[in-house]
């Protein structure tokens, strides 16, 4: 496979520890790269409501925070999280299934539900439509982890997506504290 | 300001971190799509990410489109990338998952004692003889073990990373380890010394 030859090393270690680090391939291979960089940009991607789902949470602070904030009194930055919203995040998603985490989740989601009607229609339905967009990406990824459990990019993506749901829950509910407290009072 | 501009006025401690920081203005500007920012990512990285998907497939041709393959999912995956990991490990572990995706059912070959059979490797030497050098010797393992023995003899996996991306037990891995470094070993003339 290698030209490389090694000249019998003492012990199996220095002829590993020997091995080049780089074994330059026998062919340029960026020109097949290329192309398939550019046919990919024309056709959707492997992974398109995860990606997308980025993109609107990306854009979810931005947009639908400062509608929030135009119809509620002077609220935090949605940047900021809450204590909870914070203790969420999970490190690893193993905490995806530790009891105290779902009970707080349990509790972002209750919140939310409540919440999401006191607010305009055309705002709720596009939060409305981003928390579908990344539940299905959830979905998504979670699926594709069945047939390669292994992949580390699947594992950073489903944690981004579950991630992005608690972001959503805490920010809608942070941002219509003012509403909520409106109409108890 | 370009990379090379500031390396001529910041002192890094070492080629690494001026490979990483290049890395990382590289990784920037090709997750804006900058399709030459990637190109200069591959123009460094391709060797490495060459010589381990020739050493985990054990062919050429496997290694090469297993070398596209990988980059094209790095490109896809960029906007997931977490600048706090270094760039060229994170390419690796596409590399590797790239290359094991293409044997499905790994799992079951390992934990079968059909891809350990003495006599599947003893038939590969003989086709492969006259004796050979480490990298032949290492190709022509059983697939189960010369998987961990590039990750974890080559490249520096521990056990627990084996276990992950390649979805066996840890004490499979120990074992796998084991018996590639006596196969060698013996192929090859050598001690089989460490782990």
């Amino acid at each position: 496979m290698s030209d490389h030859d090694l000249s019998r090393p003492r012990s199996l270690d220095a002829g590993l520890a020997a091995l080049p680090r780089e074994v330059a391939p026998s062919r340029d291979l960026w020109a097949g790269i290329e192309a398939e960089l550019l046919r990919a940009e024309r056709r959707p991607r492997r992974w398109p409501l995860a990606l997308a789902a980025g993109v609107v949470l990306a854009a979810l602070g931005a947009v639908v925070g400062a509608r929030l904030a135009q119809q509620t009194a002077p609220a935090p930055t949605v940047a900021a999280a809450t204590p909870a919203a914070a203790a969420l995040v999970p490190a690893r998603l193993k905490l995806a299934e530790d009891a105290d985490y779902l009970a707080t989740r349990s509790a972002l989601e209750r919140t939310y539900r409540e919440r999401i009607a006191l607010l305009a229609p055309v705002t709720r339905a596009r939060i409305e439509e981003d928390l579908v967009l990344i539940q299905r990406a959830h979905q998504d990824i979670q699926q594709a982890l069945g047939r390669e459990p292994g992949s580390r990019v699947l594992l950073q993506l489903l944690q981004s997506t579950t991630e992005q749901e608690i972001s959503l829950y805490s920010t809608v509910g942070r941002n219509t504290e003012p509403l909520a407290s409106r109409t108890r009072t | 300001m370009q990379a090379a501009a500031v390396a001529e006025v910041v002192e890094f401690p070492d080629a690494g971190a001026l490979e990483a920081f290049e890395d990382a203005r590289a990784v920037e500007a090709a997750a804006r799509g900058d399709r030459r920012a990637f190109e200069r990512l591959y123009r460094r990285h391709v060797g490495r990410v060459h010589a381990l998907c020739l050493r985990l497939s054990g062919h050429r041709e496997t290694a090469e489109d297993c070398v596209q393959e990988a980059f094209v999912n790095a490109w896809r995956a960029l906007p997931t990338f977490q600048a706090r990991s270094r760039f060229s490990t994170w390419l690796h572990r596409i590399a590797v998952n790239t290359v094991l995706s293409r044997h499905r059912g790994l799992a079951a070959r390992l934990e079968s004692t059909a891809g350990d059979d003495p006599a599947v490797l003893d038939r590969r030497t003989v086709e492969d003889a006259p004796p050979l050098d480490l990298e032949a010797a290492i190709a022509a393992l059983p697939d189960g073990a010369r998987h961990v023995l590039v990750l974890a003899g080559v490249y520096g996996f521990s056990h627990d990373e084996v276990s992950t991306e390649l979805g066996i037990a840890v004490g499979t891995s120990k074992a796998q380890l084991h018996r590639a470094r006596q196969l060698l070993a013996a192929r090859l003339g050598l001690t089989a010394e460490g782990p």
